[in-house]
This record gives structure tokens, C-alpha cells and sequence, in this order.
């Protein structure tokens, strides 16, 4: 087991080593008038800090976008090493002050639909499975693929347009409401949380399909196995076929699955977030991409791909864990 | 008996229906008879279990209208994606402009009689300065001397008149330049002065030396400065007076300095070349006495304090100026400028002028405070000058008469209120759909009554607003029987850009599609096929594409492309390049485990045995087995790609204006007000998306039920 697990974070760490090579080539075949631009669009702002040629002397420094493309790369994964990112050029703080200040509200956004989503798909497909073709099954089906079809934005317009516009009940984009400052602690609380509800409802809405199907599939697989039929042929009760044999089978890729995808909690929305304007990782990732902030975009994508590989991992580690039919090697 | 033969049994099966269906069908089935069975090629086995599905046939009849819709849809659509509409409209536009006259304009009456451009600018000054001092008449002097006066003809209306006048001579310190000496031939160009005889000329080319000094001659002093060479400029400065022409002395000296003391400007001294008039006898019966002929001369104040005295002979009138404006009774009638003219000067004067052949009369009204009303040889009203002037706002004069007074009155009232605004019913030339003007049957422009809202700016003009019919650019019209959806914030027909936009989602959905298939295939293929070292360096690889996150690449690729202003076209490829290239990946794991799994087979031992190229084993052997599972992939994958693709475009990061994708039909109308007001033009087009991909994955999913029942989804 523990040499399985030394084994897969090496191999994990080589791919991330050439997945960080890709993107550090994409940053490093930007244009350099774009990267000045950006530069000197930046140092004029106020409260830039730093003059155009510092920002780009520190992205150079951590960077090395002056240097060849491998010695450049090699630059930045020293000083990436020693963890110095650098500044985000947009945000105008170190990049790992950012990062702080902005993971917990993605967490927090990204556990809620986490729950959420395993609240309302695993039930529903499991209802779909126990009765195929039947009418529960159809409606599941329809609804799950209506929930994977849906283009996130529609999604939130859709939902901006009952709840803010329509309605009124909500608003329409932000994380605070104009008298939050007024507001006591628990009040404030209870404002960020409103306004959390039509990005949870969408991240929900967007994941909740493909849980569905997954749960639905792996219920009927372990329906039609041999040992569920020995159960109701020995005549052992429906209810208890259902909730005591099948399901704890069905366990096994779910929370393989769902294991998996606990690293991805971190790394944000980046679309919903946007479109409902919380400032969450995704959100501010994005307002870096757009904004050609290398240092944060550097540090987002080194980030997220660390956490698909975790997420790879955990599954795989998890599988063996959950079912011990399952030899590593 | 037993058909074995499959085509047999069939073509028996067809007969026997045949004569079932003609009537004669006596014969009845035996149990073993193989057209009992129904037998089926797996092709149309495939077909039978997909067409079971009903939500796949559902998904199908989509596509099927989807394609329809955006493919052949624009061929029988009138309208293309960036046709801009238009249409009539009332709307609230500044109609005219009214001032009131604060400058005077001149006009040229004689254009023989030269004004020096300084004299013609300074007038609008020199009249105020009147105005301000209640002058009759003025004074001015060029640059060069010249002496010009101003005359008030009346309330508005002014002359300016060059003076034929002399000038005699300067009094007070006055320079005078008497010529330029030649020093060497000794030759004497006078400048101001006359001759002042060869003494002075040889005392001057004797003294002058050097750059500049002084010399005397004759009591007199004399300053010469070099102009280059060997010549010299020699300038007289005097105290007191200088004559310019002959000394006349005595007498005009004596009366000259009576006048500067007395602040006179006039003074007048009997001629001592004129004859004596010699009087007739009935004149000296009558008591009359002789008059002396006299000599008029000024005495003109220049900016140094010194005075010019010239001699006064006569004067010719160059330019008028005036206050008034002209508006014509007839509208937008041209009137040449010697109408004017002589319309102003006879205003205060005689009261009749012809112009171009015609004679008219002119008067002032209330002193020329309402301005001058002309009249025709007939006594119809023909123009009035007034101190308003109202254009349209293009600066145009085609307003009518009536039009302007009722404008004119509201503005006088409203002034006089103390109003900033008001508004008054006039009869406005009517306007037709098109925004035309209505004319009858003889050609006369038919007015009605129009709301006319006046406003003072601050620039104490006065605008004049009212609703005309203009050619407007049609934005987010509701939907119509011309545009069922409706139209966008550039005047686009919605549903064209809707049919142009669906062709681009799917082309992009297709096209990516296809560039995953070829890659994912070729790198499958090889890794599945060859194992070793080749699976492992491409399963790496696949790892690592896997790994890499595609939104945020493509969301950094389209702000860059961004920062690079690049054609959308250009982008459009880009775009499906980049997703084809990430999403590979999945297809190359898929056919690599297929291969594997089918490279142990017999038929692939039969393809070994019988020596067919590797290339071809692969690819014609292999890969057309992997065929099923890639179908329901490419189907479930264009799906998600246009989502993407969509979402992009949303973002604004994707396909650009004026190329029309679904997604960027949305964004432009994702702002709070715009989502309310315009939900015609961003529910259908989301409904579409969702609805085309749903079909997509509904396709897919029922392919992959109909080849292989017992797949795990």
C-alpha cells in the first residue's frame, strides 16, 4: 500500500511537472508587447505600488520570462519551490494572500452543492434503478440529462432572472448586501449566505445530472448481479435486498467517485462564481486570466492541476480502501 | 425443410407475403420454418433497438430541425446575420435652433472701397463702444493711417465708410521716416515726406556712417540707422508738428491746437485756393451772404496720444453692418446680397430701394426696435429683418415664416416670464411614414399642429424640440410578423443571427469533434498496437492532457487573442484547434483499451498470418471495430462542446461580432435591465442550446444502448 501510494505521487509529480511545462509555455509564448501593455496598464493604476519596470523585473525574477523557454521554467519551479509566487498583478497583493483570502468562500460554496448534490442524486437514482423503465426512471433520466445539458450561464441568467429580476427575492450578483457593514456578525453571516443561494443552486443544478446517471447505472449493475437474485430467490424482503445488499455495493464507486472529487471543493467555479460575482478563487481567476495577471494565473493552474491529481489519487487509493477485493500493485 | 441460406430464407419470407397479400396465402406455417424468425442484419439491429428508444427518436427529430433550421433555414430566411434594420420613428428631436442676435454682421456694399481686415474685425467692438456712448458717428483709424468712419444709420444698422482724406500732418512726437540714402551713388528714396532738395540729400550721405547715429541739417535732427550695406534709413523725430505735405502754418496751426485743447474732433478753416463765390444779386436782395468756401479737417486721436489731422474730402461707404437677420416670407427664399444691403441702407433713409431689378419698400418697426419689415412692389409683406435668428438644427433656413414668429412670440413671452422653457402648437410641415414631407397637389408642403417644447441654454440659445419621424437604426424591437424574434442592440434580425449562430455552434461541435476522433484514433491506435515503450510514452502523455485544465486555457487563449485584436474568423479556427487538441485524450485511452482487447483475437492472428501491413491492420482492421463505441463518444462530445463553445462566447472570449454564436447572442443581453426587458431575444436562443445539446446526449445515449445492450452507461 505504501509503496503503491509513494509510486503514484512520483508518477503524479512527473505529470505535473510537464502539465506545469505546457501551461509555462502557453504564458511564455505570450506576447511581449501584451505582457508590457498589461504591465504599464497596471503600474498606472492607483495603489499599483510598484513602477512598470519593477512589475516586470519581480516577474522576471520569479518568472523568468526573460530567460530561454527551459531555463525560464526552471526559474519558476525554484522559486515556486521556495514558495515565492510573486505579486498578482491585478489583485496587487502576493499571490498567496489572495489565494487566502479567496479559497474559503469557494470552499465553503463548493461543500454546500457538494452536499446538496449527494442529498437529492443518490436517492434519485436509486429510485430510477429500482424501478427501470418505469415512470420514476424516465423522469430521472429526462431531468438528469436536462441538468448535464444546461449551459451554466443560461442556468444563472435563468435563475437571476426569477429570483432577482422577476421576484426581487434576491440579489441579482455579489457576496454583500449595501448595508452589510451595519450589519452584526451573525447578520453578516446570514447576508453572505443569501447570497450564496442562486450560485449553489446552480453548481448543484449542473452536477447533480451526472451523479444521478452514475448512481443509477451502478444500482442496476449490482441489481442484476447473481447474489442480489440468490437474496430474492432465498426470499429475503425487497426493502432489505435493496437497502442491505445492493446498496452497500453500489458504495463502493460512489464513494470512490465522490472521494475523488473532494480535492476539486478548492478549486472553485470558475464560471458560476464569475457570473454571480463571488469572490471566491474561481472568480478571481478569472478576473486574472482576463486581465493577463501571469503570477496568479501561474499559481491557479499549478493549483488546480495538483488538485486533479489528488483527486486521481484519492480514488484510486480509496477503491482498495473501500473494497477488499481490490489488490494494489 | 430448412433454408440455411440466409438470403434464401429472406427471398423465401418475401414470397410467401407476397401471396399472403395477394389473397391466396392457404398454406400455413410450419413450426420449424425459418421465416418464422425474424432475422435480422446487425446493421438494422442496431437501427431496431435505437428506433425502441423513444427518447433517442425524440433527440434525433431535434437534431434533425436543428440542421434544418440552421442550415437550410438562412437560404429561405430573408435576412442575413449583420443586416442592419431600420425603421420610422417618432422620437424627440432638437428641430431648430434660435438665437438672438448679439453680433453684428457685415455686408459689403462696395467691394471697390478697401477695409483693412483689423478695421472689419474690430467693428462688433467699435459699435458696442458706440452704443455704449450714444455716437452718432466714429473715427477709426487703420495701420497705414487710414481714417474710416462709422455711421449709425439707424437702431441696428451701421456704415463703414473709408475716408478719401488727406493726411496733413501729426502733432506730439511723431517719427517720420524721410527716406532711404544710398551713401555711395547718393541717391535718396523718399519714404513720407516730399523732396527735401539735394542739400539735404548730400549732408545726409556725408553724415551717415556707422550703424546708427545723428546728424543735423537745417536746424533739424536727424537719425539714421543701416539697413544693410551702404544705405541708410533716416528718420526725422519731431515734437509738435510734422507736416507730411507742405507747411501750411499760421493760421490752421492756431485753429489745430484750439480744437485738441477743446476736445474737438472737426474744425473747419476757409479755403485759401477756392474762388470767391460771387453772389448774384437776388441773393444779396434775399440777405444772403457769401459763404467762404471752407476746408474740413479732423483731428484724429491715435493709441500713442498723438493726433493725426487729415483733411477731410469724402468718404465711401465699403460695408454695412447690421443686427437684423433676414427671414423671407417665402420660405427658404435665396436673397442676393445687394437686397440686403440696400435694404438696410434705405431702412433709415428713403425708405425704398430697388434691388435686382425690383423695387421694394422698407420701414423700421417701432424705430427699428421690431425689426424692418420689406414690402414688394404690390405692398405684400416680402422679408422682415429681425434680431432673432431661428434655423433648423443643421443650420438650414427652411423654416417657414410663420413658424419663426410663433417661435419668435413664445421666445419673448417666455423671456419675459423669466421662463427657462415653454411650449407652443405650431403648424410644422407634415411628415409622411418614410419621414418625408407631405406636399398637395400643387406642390405646397401641408403643415399640422405640432407641440414645439422651447428651451434656453445656458449658451442663451434657444432649442426648439419636437417629434419628427426620423430613420432610426430599429433596436430590440419586439417580436413582429418581420422579426419573430425581434431584433438586437445592432438592429440584427434575432432569428437570423439564431439560424446563423446555430450553424457556427454546430460546425465548431463537428469540427472539433472530428480533430479529437483524429487524434485520439491515431495516438490509440499506435499505443494500443504496439504496447511497450510507444503505449507508455502516449499514455503518459494522455495523462498529462487529462490533467491539463481546459477553461482556464481557454479562457487565457481568448483574453490573449483578445489583447491581440484578431480576426474573428482567425479565432473561430483557434478556438477548435485548442479544443480539439485538449480533448483528445479520452479518445485515445478509449481505442487504446478496445485495441487491446482485440489485438488477442483470432481475426487479428488471421491478419498477422496473412501479411498485412501494420498500417493496415490498425487502421482497417482494428480501428473500424473501435467504429461503434467513437460514434456514441463523438455524439456525447459534441454536446459538451458546444457548451463550451457557448460559454466562451458568453464570456465574450469566444467567437466575436459580428459573427453570431449562441452564446454571444446571450451576453448581449446580460445585464439586469436588459435581461428583463429583452427576454425574447436570450430565453428561445438558451432553450435552443439546451435543447440541441439534451438531443446530442440523448442520441448518443441511445446508440450506445443500441450497439451494445449491455453496456455500463
Amino acid at each position: 500500500m505504501l509503496k503503491y501510494t509513494t509510486k503514484r505521487l512520483l508518477y503524479s509529480i512527473i505529470i505535473l511537472f510537464f502539465v506545469m511545462f505546457i501551461i509555462y509555455t502557453l504564458m511564455y509564448s505570450m506576447p511581449n508587447n501584451y505582457i508590457e501593455q498589461k504591465a504599464r496598464e497596471l503600474a498606472s493604476k492607483p495603489g499599483a505600488g510598484k513602477s512598470y519596470t519593477e512589475w516586470l523585473a519581480d516577474l522576471n525574477a520569479q518568472y523568468g520570462m526573460d530567460k530561454g523557454l527551459v531555463a525560464g521554467y526552471f526559474t519558476w519551479i525554484g522559486s515556486a519551490l521556495r514558495g515565492e509566487w510573486g505579486d498578482s498583478w491585478v489583485w496587487t497583493i502576493p499571490v498567496t494572500e489572495e489565494f487566502h483570502n479567496t479559497v474559503w468562500y469557494s470552499f465553503a460554496l463548493g461543500l454546500v452543492s457538494f452536499i446538496l448534490q449527494i442529498i437529492i442524486a443518490i436517492p434519485l437514482g436509486i429510485a430510477a434503478a429500482r424501478k427501470q423503465y418505469g415512470f420514476t426512471d424516465y423522469f430521472t433520466s429526462v431531468v438528469s440529462m436536462i441538468c448535464i445539458s444546461m449551459p451554466t450561464f443560461f442556468l444563472a441568467t435563468v435563475l437571476k432572472y426569477i429570483f432577482a429580476v422577476k421576484l426581487g427575492w434576491l440579489d441579482i450578483s455579489g457576496m454583500q448586501s449595501r448595508d452589510y457593514m451595519y450589519l452584526s456578525d451573525f447578520g453578516k453571516f446570514l447576508d453572505v449566505a443569501e447570497h450564496f443561494i442562486m450560485p449553489a443552486i446552480t453548481l448543484t443544478v449542473i452536477s447533480i445530472g451526472s451523479l444521478m446517471r452514475f448512481t443509477r447505472t451502478n444500482m442496476l449493475e449490482v441489481l442484476n448481479s447473481d447474489y442480489i437474485r440468490t437474496a430474492r430467490a432465498k426470499g429475503v424482503p425487497e426493502k432489505q435486498v435493496i437497502n442491505r445488499h445492493a446498496f452497500r455495493n453500489t458504495f463502493i464507486p460512489l464513494v470512490t467517485t465522490l472521494g475523488g472529487s473532494l480535492p476539486g471543493l478548492f478549486s472553485g467555479a470558475l464560471i458560476t462564481e464569475t457570473l454571480f460575482s463571488i469572490r471566491g478563487i474561481g472568480y478571481a481567476s478569472y478576473e486574472s486570466m482576463v486581465q493577463g495577471d501571469i503570477p496568479f494565473i501561474m499559481f491557479y493552474l499549478a493549483f488546480i492541476s495538483i488538485l486533479t491529481l489528488l483527486g486521481n489519487l484519492i480514488t484510486d487509493l480509496l477503491y482498495a480502501a473501500v473494497d477488499p477485493r481490490v489488490r494494489l500493485s | 425443410m430448412a433454408y440455411y441460406n440466409l438470403n434464401d430464407a429472406l427471398k423465401r419470407k418475401e414470397e410467401h407475403e407476397q401471396a399472403e397479400r395477394a389473397g391466396h396465402a392457404d398454406e400455413g406455417m410450419h413450426l420449424d420454418d425459418v421465416t418464422r424468425v425474424k432475422v435480422l442484419s446487425p446493421g438494422r439491429q442496431v437501427v431496431k433497438r435505437f428506433m425502441r428508444n423513444r427518447l433517442a427518436i425524440f433527440g434525433l427529430c431535434v437534431l434533425i430541425f436543428m440542421f434544418v433550421f440552421c442550415f437550410a433555414g438562412p437560404l429561405f430566411y430573408p435576412y442575413g446575420q449583420t443586416e442592419v434594420f431600420y425603421e420610422y420613428d417618432t422620437m424627440s428631436v432638437d428641430y431648430a435652433l434660435a438665437s438672438r442676435n448679439t453680433s453684428y454682421t457685415g455686408y459689403t456694399v462696395d467691394e471697390s472701397v478697401e477695409i483693412e481686415r483689423n478695421v472689419a474685425s474690430a467693428m462688433n467692438t467699435n459699435i458696442k463702444a458706440m452704443e455704449a456712448d450714444g455716437l452718432e458717428t466714429m473715427n477709426v483709424s487703420g495701420s497705414d493711417g487710414t481714417l474710416y468712419s462709422i455711421d449709425r444709420l439707424g437702431e441696428g444698422v451701421y456704415t463703414l465708410s473709408r475716408h478719401q482724406a488727406e493726411r496733413i500732418c501729426t502733432v506730439g512726437v511723431s517719427t517720420v521716416h524721410i527716406g532711404l540714402i544710398d551713401t555711395i551713388t547718393g541717391e535718396m528714396t523718399y519714404g513720407d515726406v516730399d523732396s527735401l532738395g539735394s542739400g539735404f540729400e548730400s549732408a545726409a550721405a556725408a553724415a551717415c556712417t556707422g550703424l546708427e547715429g545723428e546728424f543735423s541739417y537745417n536746424g533739424a535732427t536727424y537719425t539714421f540707422e543701416r539697413e544693410a550695406g551702404r544705405r541708410y534709413n533716416i528718420y526725422l523725430t519731431n515734437e509738435g508738428i510734422t507736416y507730411f505735405g507742405t507747411a501750411i502754418g499760421g493760421e490752421f496751426e492756431d485753429a489745430l491746437y484750439a480744437a485738441i485743447d477743446a476736445g474737438e474732433e472737426l474744425f473747419e478753416l476757409p479755403d485759401p485756393d477756392a474762388e470767391p463765390v460771387e453772389l448774384t444779386e437776388e441773393q444779396i436782395a434775399a440777405g444772403e451772404t457769401a459763404e467762404t468756401p471752407m476746408i474740413e479737417f479732423t483731428v484724429h486721436a491715435d493709441s500713442n496720444g498723438n493726433y493725426s489731422v487729415y483733411r477731410l474730402t469724402e468718404t465711401d461707404t465699403g460695408m454695412v453692418y447690421t443686427l437684423f437677420s433676414l427671414d423671407t416670407y417665402e420660405t427658404g427664399l435665396q436673397v442676393s446680397n445687394e437686397f440686403r444691403v440696400n435694404a438696410l441702407l434705405a431702412a433709415y433713409g428713403s425708405g425704398s430701394f430697388t434691388a435686382d431689378g425690383e423695387s421694394y419698400t422698407v420701414e423700421a418697426l417701432d424705430g427699428g426696435q421690431d425689426g424692418l419689415l420689406i414690402r414688394d412692389v404690390s405692398g405684400n409683406e416680402y422679408a422682415e429683418f429681425t434680431t432673432f435668428v431661428i434655423r433648423r438644427y443643421d443650420g438650414t433656413d427652411t423654416m417657414s415664416y410663420n413658424l419663426k414668429g410663433d417661435i419668435r412670440d413664445a421666445i419673448i413671452a417666455m423671456t419675459e416670464a423669466g421662463q427657462m422653457n415653454t411650449a407652443i402648437v405650431s403648424q410644422v410641415p407634415q411628415q409622411n411614414e418614410q419621414g418625408g414631407y407631405v406636399t398637395d397637389e400643387n406642390g405646397n408642403a401641408v403643415l399640422n399642429d405640432t407641440e414645439l417644447r422651447i428651451t434656453q441654454r445656458n449658451t442663451g440659445e434657444y432649442v426648439i424640440n419636437c417629434d419628427q419621424i426620423t430613420f432610426l437604426i430599429d433596436l430590440y424591437a419586439d417580436p413582429s410578423a418581420e422579426h419573430p424574434l425581434g431584433t438586437d442592440g445592432d438592429g440584427f434580425d434575432v432569428l437570423s443571427r439564431v439560424m446563423y449562430g446555430g450553424r457556427i455552434s454546430l460546425m465548431v461541435g463537428f469540427v472539433v469533434v472530428i480533430l479529437e476522433i483524429l487524434l485520439g484514433v491515431i495516438m490509440g491506435g499506435l499505443a494500443g498496437y504496439y504496447g511497450k515503450w510507444v503505449d507508455n510514452l502516449i499514455m503518459r502523455l494522455v495523462d498529462i492532457f487529462y490533467c491539463l485544465p481546459m477553461m482556464p486555457i481557454m479562457i487565457i487563449l481568448g483574453a490573449l487573442m483578445d489583447a491581440l485584436r484578431m480576426d474573428t474568423y482567425i479565432r473561430l479556427m483557434i478556438m477548435m484547434a485548442a479544443l480539439g487538441i485538449m480533448g483528445w485524450a479520452g479518445i485515445a485511452r478509449l481505442v487504446r483499451g478496445q485495441i487491446l482487447s482485440l489485438r488477442e483475437q483470432e481475426f487479428m492472428v488471421a491478419t498477422e498470418a496473412t501479411g498485412i501491413r501494420v498500417k493496415d491492420r490498425i487502421f482497417r482492421h482494428l480501428v473500424p471495430n473501435v467504429m461503434p463505441q467513437l460514434i456514441v463518444i463523438a455524439t456525447l462530445n459534441i454536446g459538451s462542446i458546444i457548451i463550451t463553445e457557448s460559454t466562451l462566447s458568453f464570456l465574450g472570449l469566444g467567437v466575436k461580432h459580428p459573427l453570431a454564436t449562441w452564446g454571444t447572442i446571450i451576453n448581449s443581453v446580460s445585464s439586469a435591465t436588459m435581461m428583463q426587458e429583452y427576454p425574447f431575444i436570450w430565453i428561445p436562443v438558451g432553450l435552443l442550446i439546451c435543447l440541441t445539446v439534451i438531443a446530442f446526449n440523448f442520441v448518443g445515449d441511445g446508440l450506445r444502448d443500441a450497439y451494445d445492450p449491455k453496456a455500463k452507461n
